[in-house]
């Protein structure tokens, strides 16, 4: 697998406690992906932040039940990103998707790696 | 890479004392030199001495933290140190730079080279730029430094606008392998983000830098609108 060139990249952004099939949303999301063999997804944990539910979120480190605001960012290829886009729309009940366009300068992993 | 023959040696003289964009002005001056590829440099402390202020600093007052005489020396060709003398001039204010001739008799033995690319001295960035995202993984290493680490002293060395870093909680990339941060396990190899803004001539003319160090990972460029870029000149008085 390679992408090269212009790619697009996709975010969505959510809750820390939202969950699909009884397990974290942006874990299983990160397992879509790879099912789908998209390039690769990253998940970032923000430290406060409030969305369409206007509910700031806003993790507590005393307590167990933290809500923090997740992004999960995913790059590839125009169509590979219009493949995940019916499936994210249905696992993402409460959240924002968004795309963007992006060049792709290097993907590379240690198997191409140049001597 | 230096060869034998003609050369030019440089020697720098600084306070230990003196900063540079709140960093040490020695370490700052090392790192630049270190990320434009010079072949070596040593500095070496002294142990006393004065300079235009005619101030004696020495090491015999009762004082642990006196302002002693740094020497930073480092030899290089004509046309190299020609293109490194002006941000040197910058950066170490009221101290000395003396540029000596000099005759290389032996090379020292040299590793893997870094690319080396003539960058422009920053300057305020308006409008149109370049925001560049790095996806490595937090265990990721270049030169025995975490790469995420060794790539920000690069970009601040290489005068590059500005960069940030963003661990990440889980993730995957070219390798296929996830990245996890496993709460009971300390030996964690989380994904890391580099988010760098600058213009799109001064990130293409970093990417041969970039490209050397990062052996697996992903850096892809997107359109920013630059709407505010601005620090402090005075520094410390954010806080009136």
């Amino acid at each position: 697998m390679k992408i090269e060139g212009s790619a697009k990249m996709l975010r969505v952004h959510f809750g820390e406690d939202d969950k699909w099939n009884d397990k974290p949303l942006y874990r299983a999301i990160v397992e879509k992906c790879r099912e789908l063999d998209i390039a690769g997804a990253t998940v970032f944990r923000g430290i406060e932040g409030y969305g369409a539910s206007t509910l700031i979120r806003r993790p507590h480190h005393l307590s167990f039940s933290h809500d923090a605001p997740v992004m999960v960012t995913v790059i590839d290829s125009d169509d590979k990103i219009q493949k995940l886009l019916p499936i994210l729309d249905q696992m993402v009940a409460e959240g924002l998707i968004a795309i963007s366009d992006v060049e792709v300068i290097k993907y590379s992993h240690q198997d191409g790696m140049r001597s | 890479m230096l060869t034998a023959g003609p050369a030019k040696k440089v020697i720098l003289y600084v306070g230990e004392d003196h900063k540079y964009h709140g960093q040490s002005l020695y370490s700052a001056i090392l790192n630049f030199l270190f990320y434009r590829g010079i072949s070596g440099a040593s500095v070496i402390r002294g142990i006393a001495g004065f300079g235009a202020d005619h101030h004696l600093h020495t090491t015999r007052i009762e004082r642990l933290t006196e302002n002693l005489p740094i020497k930073i020396e480092f030899v290089e060709s004509a046309e190299k140190v020609e293109e490194l003398l002006p941000k040197l001039y910058e950066m170490v204010g009221t101290g000395l730079i003396e540029v000596q001739d000099t005759t290389v008799v032996k090379p020292s033995q040299a590793s893997a080279q870094v690319s080396q690319v003539p960058v422009a001295p920053a300057k305020k960035i308006e409008g149109k730029a370049k925001l560049m995202r790095i996806f490595v993984g937090e265990n990721d290493k270049w030169r025995d430094m975490p790469l995420h680490r060794a790539l920000i002293e690069s970009m601040r060395a290489n005068d590059i606008a500005g960069v940030t870093v963003y661990q990440g909680i889980v993730g995957y990339g070219a390798n296929r392998r996830i990245h996890k941060d496993t709460k009971l396990n300390l030996s964690h190899d989380r994904p890391m983000m580099l988010s760098v803004i600058d213009t799109e001539e001064k990130l293409r003319a970093y990417f041969p830098i970039l490209d050397s160090m990062v052996q697996q990972g992903l850096v892809v460029l997107s359109d920013v609108d630059i709407i505010k870029y601005s620090h402090n000149i005075a520094g410390e008085q954010r806080g009136r």
